[in-house]
C-alpha cells in the first residue's frame, strides 16, 4: 500500500467505519426489503438479497392508502410548522438574549422545564383545549400544538447570546427599533443556528405520529406516519409493502440533508447534538 | 286578511310535513384495525351505508389499540367520541363509566344472544356485566411444521392430547426433523407467553384472577399454578424451547427452524394463502381439561344520546350478524363468534379446504376469558416478566409467580 493511502489513525478509522456500517445498516435493510416477496421477508435466518425484485411493492403502496395525499400533507404541515416555529423561537431567543423585562429568569426557566415532559403526557390536555376551540380536524389544530418552540428557542438563544451587544447597541443608535435589530442585524448573523434550528424542527415533524393522529379523524387530513401504520395489522403485516412506503418516506428528509448538510455538520459543532 | 292568514299557516303546515320524519342519523365509527382486517371492516361499513341511506356513517381507522385507547380517553374527555369503537379493553370504555347500555339490548329478537359463544361473552364484560359485542376474536391455536414431522417420522394421527405427550413428540421432532440443518433448531416455542400460560392456567383448574363481589385479585400464584409455571421450566430445561427469544417464534417457524408453535388463530387465514408454507394445527394439549384463553376486539357504543344509541345499535347488530361477523372472520383470520356461522356454506367451505380452521373453530367450544379490568395489561406484562425469570433461572416458578401477584395486587390496591 503506498504512503499516502495507508491510515494515518488505523484503529480510529477502522472503529468509524463499523459505526458507520451499524448507522447505514436499518436503511439498507429497508432499501432491501422493499423490493423482497413476502417469504423473503419471513425468512429466518435473515435473507439479505430478495430472490427476485419485486417493484410492484411500490404500486401496491399507492392501491392500500392515499399515499400522495399522506405525503401532501406531510411536506405542507412540515414546512408550515417548521417555518412557524422557527419564526416564534427566533423571536423568543432574541428577547431572552437581548432584552431585559420583568420575570425574565423565571419565564426562561419556565420553558426550560417544559423539555422534561413527555409528548404523552400533555396530549390529553391539549387535545381538550383544541376541541373547545373547535381544532378537531383542521390543519390549524395539527399545526397549532405541534409548535414545540422551547428546544429551538434555547438552540437559537445560546447562539444570539454570543452575537455581540455592541452591535446591537450601534444598530439602535443608527435609529434601529428592536423588531428592525432582530430582522436585520441578529437573523442574518445567525443563519447557521436556524439551519440547524429548522433541521431539528422539520425532522420532529415529518416524524410526528401521536398528535396528528389524536386530532384527526379524516383520512384525507392525515399524514404520513399515520399512513404507514394502516400498513401495519396485528394479524397480517406486509413489511415488503410498508418498507417500499418508508423508503419513499424518507426521500423528503434526505432532500432537506442534501440542501442543508453544511448546516448539519455545523449543527454537531455548534451543540454537540446530532438530529 | 283572513284569508292569508290561512293561506300562511296551510304553507307553514306544509314545510313542516315536507321535514323528512326520520332526518339523517349520523354514526361516528372509530376502528383500531387496519391493513386487509381494516379494509374488510370498511367493506361491512360500506355494505351498511349503501342498504341505510338514511344512515350517515363517517368512519376511521385510530391507530393501533394502544392509540385507539388514548385517543378514546381524550374524545370522552372532550365530549368527542365516536358512536361507535371496534377496540381492545371496550368494557374499561363502557362498564366502567357505568354504561351497560348493550346489555338493555341483548333480547332484541334479532339479535339472538345465546347464538354467540358463552365463552366469548365474558371477553365482553366488565364486573361481571355485558357492556360491549365481542367482535374481532382470536384464540392460540397449536401450529406444526409438516416437513419436519416428516422427516423425523412422526404423524399425527392421533395428536397429542396432554402437554406431557407434546414434549415427548417435540423432543423426538427436534432430535430427527431437522429438515434446514441449522443448529438453532428447536422442538416447541410460543409468541405470546401471557396468552399461553393463561391458556395453561385455566386447563390446569387454576384461575387467572380471583373475583369477590367487585374486589379482584391475581390468582396466578396458586399451587396448581406452580405446576404450570414447573413445567414451562422442563421445557427449557429439557432444551425443547430456546430461553427468552419468543419474539422470533414465528420467524422460526416459518423458516423451518421450529417443529411446534403456539400463535394466534389469526395467523390461519394469511400462512393458508402462502402455498410454500406446508403448516398444520392440531388441537391445544391440556393439563386437565382443554380450553384456550380468548383475545381480540370488542364493539362498544360509546354515544350518550339517546336516539345515536339506537341507530349505533342498529349498526352493531347488522356488523355482528352471522353472515356479516362471518364474513369479516373468514376475511381477517379472526374466528366466527356465532355458532351459526358455522353452518354457513364459506365457512364449512373454509373448515372443509382448511384442516386448520376446523382446529381452530373447534376450540370455540372450550373457549373463556375472564372479565376487563383496568391492571390486565400491566397483568400480561408481569407473567411475560415471571416466565422471563424462571426461563433465565433468576427466580424460581413459585418466587417468580408470587412476585408478580404481589406487584399486580400492589397496582390493583393504588
Amino acid at each position: 500500500m503506498s504512503k499516502h493511502l495507508r491510515p494515518r489513525y488505523p484503529f480510529t478509522t477502522i472503529f468509524l467505519f463499523f459505526s458507520a456500517a451499524l448507522m447505514i445498516f436499518p436503511f439498507v435493510w429497508m432499501l432491501l426489503s422493499a423490493f423482497k416477496t413476502p417469504a423473503d421477508v419471513y425468512n429466518y435466518p435473515p435473507k439479505w438479497i430478495p430472490s427476485s425484485f419485486k417493484f410492484t411493492n411500490f404500486a401496491e403502496v399507492f392501491k392500500k392508502i392515499p399515499f400522495v395525499r399522506f405525503y401532501a400533507n406531510s411536506i405542507c404541515l412540515s414546512v408550515v410548522e417548521t417555518v412557524l416555529q422557527i419564526w416564534i423561537s427566533a423571536m423568543g431567543a432574541f428577547a431572552f438574549a437581548k432584552l431585559d423585562f420583568p420575570l425574565k429568569k423565571k419565564l426562561f426557566a419556565f420553558m426550560q422545564s417544559s423539555l422534561f415532559v413527555p409528548e404523552i403526557v400533555t396530549v390529553i390536555p391539549l387535545f381538550l383545549l383544541a376541541a373547545v376551540a373547535g381544532l378537531v380536524d383542521t390543519y390549524a389544530g395539527l399545526i397549532v400544538a405541534e409548535l414545540n418552540c422551547a428546544f429551538t428557542t434555547l438552540l437559537l438563544f445560546s447562539f444570539f447570546q454570543t452575537i455581540p451587544n455592541e452591535l446591537v447597541d450601534a444598530a439602535k443608535v443608527d435609529g434601529c427599533g428592536y423588531f428592525r435589530v432582530f430582522l436585520k442585524i441578529v437573523l442574518p448573523n445567525s443563519k447557521t443556528a436556524i439551519g440547524t434550528a429548522s433541521l431539528f424542527a422539520f425532522l420532529t415533524h415529518w416524524r410526528s405520529y401521536m398528535w396528528p393522529l389524536i386530532i384527526t379523524n379524516n383520512v384525507k387530513m392525515r399524514t404520513l406516519p399515520i399512513g404507514l401504520k394502516y400498513l401495519v395489522t396485528e394479524t397480517n403485516s406486509e413489511y415488503q409493502v410498508l418498507m417500499a412506503a418508508s423508503l419513499m418516506a424518507i426521500v423528503p428528509v434526505l432532500v432537506v440533508y442534501m440542501f442543508m448538510e453544511k448546516e448539519f455538520v455545523q449543527s454537531i459543532t455548534l451543540t454537540g447534538l446530532k438530529t | 286578511m283572513k284569508k292569508r292568514v290561512m293561506i300562511s299557516i296551510a304553507m307553514l303546515a306544509l314545510a313542516i310535513t315536507a321535514i323528512p320524519v326520520g332526518a339523517q342519523a349520523k354514526l361516528k365509527v372509530w376502528f383500531a384495525i387496519s391493513g386487509d382486517s381494516g379494509e374488510a371492516f370498511k367493506a361491512l361499513l360500506e355494505k351498511y351505508k349503501a342498504a341505510n341511506p338514511d344512515v350517515a356513517l363517517d368512519y376511521s381507522y385510530s391507530g393501533n389499540y394502544a392509540d385507539t385507547a388514548t385517543k378514546v380517553s381524550a374524545a370522552l374527555m372532550s365530549n368527542t367520541a365516536p358512536d361507535v369503537a371496534l377496540m381492545a379493553a371496550g368494557p374499561l370504555y363502557t362498564g366502567a363509566r357505568n354504561d351497560y347500555f348493550i346489555e338493555t339490548k341483548l333480547n332484541d329478537a334479532d339479535f339472538n344472544k345465546d347464538d354467540i359463544y358463552p365463552g366469548v361473552w365474558d371477553y365482553a364484560k366488565y364486573n361481571g356485566r355485558i357492556c360491549a359485542v365481542p367482535y374481532g376474536i382470536s384464540t392460540p391455536v397449536l401450529y406444526y411444521n409438516k416437513a419436519i414431522l416428516a422427516k423425523a417420522g412422526l404423524d399425527l394421527k392421533n395428536p397429542p392430547k396432554t402437554w406431557a405427550e407434546l414434549l415427548t413428540l417435540a423432543k423426538a421432532a427436534q432430535a430427527k426433523g431437522n429438515v434446514s440443518g441449522s443448529p438453532d433448531f428447536w422442538g416447541f416455542d410460543v409468541t405470546d407467553v401471557a396468552w399461553l400460560f393463561k391458556t395453561m392456567l385455566y386447563q390446569n383448574d387454576n384461575s387467572v384472577i380471583s373475583v369477590k363481589g367487585t374486589k379482584i385479585s391475581p390468582a396466578f400464584n396458586d399451587d396448581k399454578a406452580v405446576e404450570v409455571a414447573t413445567f414451562w421450566k422442563k421445557l427449557i430445561d429439557e432444551r425443547i424451547m430456546p430461553v427468552g427469544q419468543h419474539s422470533n417464534a414465528e420467524k422460526k417457524f416459518l423458516s423451518g427452524n421450529l417443529a411446534f408453535l403456539v400463535a394466534t388463530s389469526a395467523r390461519i387465514a394469511r400462512w393458508s394463502k402462502d402455498s410454500t408454507l406446508q403448516i398444520g394445527a392440531i388441537p391445544m394439549p391440556y393439563f386437565k381439561r382443554p380450553s384456550v384463553a380468548l383475545g381480540g376486539n370488542v364493539l362498544v357504543i360509546l354515544s350518550t344520546d339517546q336516539k345515536t344509541r339506537e341507530a349505533a345499535w342498529r349498526l352493531v347488530k347488522f356488523l355482528a350478524s352471522k353472515e356479516n361477523q362471518t364474513t369479516f372472520a373468514l376475511k381477517t383470520g379472526y374466528l366466527p363468534i356465532r355458532k351459526s356461522g358455522l353452518s354457513l356454506p364459506e365457512a364449512k367451505e373454509a373448515v372443509t379446504s382448511n384442516q386448520m380452521y376446523s382446529v381452530a373453530f373447534d376450540q370455540l367450544d372450550t373457549a373463556w376469558s375472564y372479565w376487563h379490568f383496568e391492571q390486565m395489561g400491566t397483568m400480561d406484562q408481569l407473567l411475560a416478566q415471571a416466565l422471563d425469570a424462571l426461563e433465565r433461572n433468576v427466580l424460581s416458578p413459585k418466587a417468580a409467580l408470587d412476585k408478580a401477584a404481589n406487584e399486580l395486587q400492589a397496582e390493583i390496591n393504588g
